[in-house]
């Protein structure tokens, strides 16, 4: 096929300083012209932005001026690898998702896992940097120094499979040497919580980033697993420091869970705790099913399966399986994780494991978020089961558990078809525009981003994290093995101001984790240990201290940006639903709304910023030699 | 002792679940029921120190390495609450308590 532009350059000249653990270069692509070309980025940036999320922020801050909207061409679409990507850590094929969203209309970075990152960096580039918007439909080639915006008309309403099945069979490679992540029916028809999937079965999912893909025109980004050498600088202590992640994660009482099943135990652990969503948080009960169905070793039985391991990973966490009965038997899916489980699942109603595993791969295929696809099509259920929502608006009944009914929402939602145009917009928009009772029962939080698939309701740190984060998720994460940054190894999960000190303190190691280019899985490790690696990755001496201060710098860029969208602290909170009372369960006697406004003064003083700007406080900034963010947020003085 | 609790039972109820199960005797699936003595001054604390003592992998999972308060990886629930809400570690059993050892979810 010929390409429609190609304006490849020789690779530029390499950095001068040694580029351990780093390609070194950027790889920079104008849609809008099909013009790529390359920059380096210097050993201070590489060490104050590491990849990832780090380096995302600060080009969307420099880059993405409050004009420029998540659907207009000089938005960046940044995905960035770290300096562990395609070295001998487990799970190191990462990538982050760096944008403007198209559901808060504010940052965005979202990660996902795979071969992509590997392959990027052994192309020799650790992050494209995208702008502009093709005129047509078109892929982005990627192979070593061959880089082409190329013609992808045949591509046009594939699914992601299909999408990378068809790439295979063009390029004639497939499994880790070719890595492609795409947009479905859902990014092209700009749902606004499209999102983009890659090497069957991983997601940037959050915030609307395969609308953005979408609006540029970009159909997928195809990576032939280049040939370039990535050295460690300490390469034999790299790999004494990647054993002993594995060997935390494979004999921690926590992470061997994670090792041997992935997420798969969250559904019957979170369903004890009342932090499993179910049919629209309505209630906390799992009724007469039977929860030993649901342990982690059942939902593997009755599925052939196998290992569909990321880059250098050696966790029993990711699998493909085969639908073994039912309408769709025969069909290869990806195991559903704990969120395919809850969103394409108990979300819905929907409790027979065949027909949620297929439905989970069908959202994926669609390129559709399975967070805001079950908040969204569980709402539309229980407003119809209540009258608030008629037949004719919808088009169809859809009652609670119907896996038909919610495939065609999801085809009429990635198409943008009938009602389906106007869930497009996400549940927050949808909800607002019905209006009466139905705006009452939506799940979101009043900036627009979609909750993680949990009952925060009995999870209060996740929704205090999601309601005041800049990323259009949560940028605290779990708590995990939060007493190396001081916090307590425990708190009473209900009391306010436990909850958001821990918050506080935590915060900005999941930006750490996303700017490494690895998995937050097999991530879930000490941060010394990530520190480690690191240091043996690049030969700097970085600690623990270090990561905690470049997190906190990151959050810092991204909350700048977002009061710089006109994003403040006037939608730091839940919706009606979100933030409501659970009405049984173990959480029932816990209404966090009784407590919110402290949590957040709360909060607010942990972080060090201002309580009624949102701004990061002066001495914050400077004491993490954030100078120039600090003229921008309160002028010269 | 004057003030102390008096167990109104003397029994309480350990429940070990899913993949905790495999530090106590279990395959790591269902979940595992002792019945445990509750004894005069007993607080959580106590019957799980006299309980793990009997499960060395079990002890090591759920104490700190000192052995002076939990680890962070295994919650604790009493009467199906999240230790800390109602209970403490040190709050005397009344007995007839339900005691979950439930292993800790990371992730999404």
């Amino acid at each position: 096929m010929s390409p429609t532009a190609t304006a490849t350059r020789a690779a530029a000249k390499p950095a001068a300083a040694p580029t351990f653990a780093y390609a070194g270069k950027l790889l920079r692509v104008n849609l809008s012209t099909g013009k790529c070309w390359t920059e380096t980025w210097s050993e201070k940036d590489r060490r104050d932005y590491l990849g990832g999320v780090g380096l995302g922020a600060k080009i969307l801050y420099d880059e993405v001026g409050p004009r420029v909207q998540w659907d207009h061409p000089d938005n960046r679409l940044i995905m960035a690898t770290g300096p562990l990507a395609g070295l001998p850590v487990w799970g190191t094929g990462g990538l982050t998702v760096i944008t403007r969203g198209a559901l808060t209309g504010g940052a965005t970075s979202t990660q996902a896992n795979g071969f992509f990152g590997a392959a990027l960096k052994y192309s020799g580039y650790d992050a494209i940097v995208m702008q502009g918007q093709a005129r047509k439909l078109s892929y982005l080639y990627i192979n070593d120094d061959v880089v082409e915006v190329r013609d992808a008309a045949h591509l046009a309403g594939k699914d992601t499979w299909e999408t990378q099945q068809a790439l295979e069979a063009e390029h004639g490679l497939s499994g880790h040497r070719l890595s492609v992540y795409a947009i479905g029916p859902a990014g092209e028809n700009l749902v606004r919580f499209a999102a983009i999937h890659g090497d069957y079965g991983h997601v940037a999912s959050k915030n609307g980033c395969g609308a953005v893909m979408g609006k540029k025109k970009l159909k997928a980004v195809c990576i032939v697993r280049g040939t370039k050498a990535l050295a460690a600088h300490d390469a034999r202590g790299l790999i004494q420091v990647a054993d002993d992640i594995a060997h935390d994660l494979k004999t921690d009482p926590s992470t061997a869970t994670l090792y041997n099943y992935g997420t798969l135990p969250g559904v019957v652990n979170l369903s004890k705790l009342g932090v499993l969503p179910i049919k629209n948080y309505t209630t906390n009960l799992s009724g007469d099913v039977d929860m030993k169905e649901w342990e982690a070793p059942k939902l593997r039985e009755g599925f052939d399966h196998r290992g569909h391991q990321c880059n250098a990973c050696g966790m029993r966490h990711c699998h493909i399986q085969v639908i073994p009965r039912g309408p769709h038997a025969g069909e290869r899916v990806d195991e559903p994780e704990y969120e395919g489980w809850s969103g394409a699942g108990w979300t819905i109603g929907l409790t027979d494991k065949v027909p949620v595993s297929w439905l989970n791969t069908r959202i994926d295929r669609a390129c559709v978020d399975v967070n805001e696809f079950g908040w969204v099509c569980g709402w539309v259920m229980e407003c119809m089961e209540k009258g608030y929502l008629t037949e004719k608006q919808v088009g169809f009944k859809l009652t609670w558990g119907d896996v038909e009914g919610a495939y065609k929402l999801l085809q009429m939602i990635s198409h943008r078809q009938g009602f389906g145009d106007i869930l497009a917009e996400g549940v927050k928009r949808a909800s607002e525009k019905i209006g009466g009772k139905a705006a009452e029962c939506a799940i979101y939080t009043m900036k627009g981003a979609s909750p993680r698939g949990h009952d925060h309701r009995g999870r209060w740190e996740e929704m205090l994290d999601t309601c005041t984060s800049s990323n259009g998720t949560m940028e605290s994460a779990n708590p995990t093995f939060q007493t190396e940054v001081g916090a307590p190894g425990r708190i009473n999960p209900f009391d306010g101001e436990q909850v958001a000190k821990l918050v506080g303190m935590i915060r900005g190691r999941r930006h750490f984790e996303d700017s490494l280019g690895g998995c937050s899985f097999t991530f879930r490790t000490r941060i010394a240990n990530l520190a480690s690696a690191l240091s043996a990755a690049t030969g700097w001496d970085y600690r623990l201290k270090d990561a905690v201060r470049f997190g906190n710098r990151t959050a810092a860029i991204l909350r700048a940006f977002n009061l710089r969208c006109g994003i403040g602290t006037e939608v730091e909170y839940p919706s009606a639903r979100y933030g409501s009372q659970p009405v049984d369960g173990p959480a029932k006697e816990h209404d966090v709304r009784k407590q919110w406004d402290r949590m957040l003064d709360v909060w607010y003083e942990t972080v060090n910023y201002d309580r009624k700007t949102g701004k990061p406080k002066r001495e914050l900034l400077r004491s993490l030699d954030l100078g120039w963010l600090e003229k921008d947020l309160y002028g010269k003085k | 002792m004057p003030g102390e609790v008096q167990p109104k039972a003397s029994r309480a109820t350990i429940e070990v679940t899913t993949w905790v199960t495999k530090h106590a005797g279990g395959d790591g699936t269902g979940s595992r029921i002792f019945d445990e003595e509750i004894r005069r001054g007993d607080t959580p604390r106590t019957v799980l120190r006299r309980f793990t003592a009997r499960f060395p992998e079990l002890d090591a999972a759920l104490w700190s390495p000192d052995h002076s308060e939990l680890g962070s990886h295994i919650e604790v629930l009493i009467n199906d609450a999240v230790l800390g809400v109602t209970y403490d570690l040190d709050t005397p059993l009344i007995g007839g308590e339900r005691i979950t050892l439930l292993g800790q979810f990371m992730g999404g």
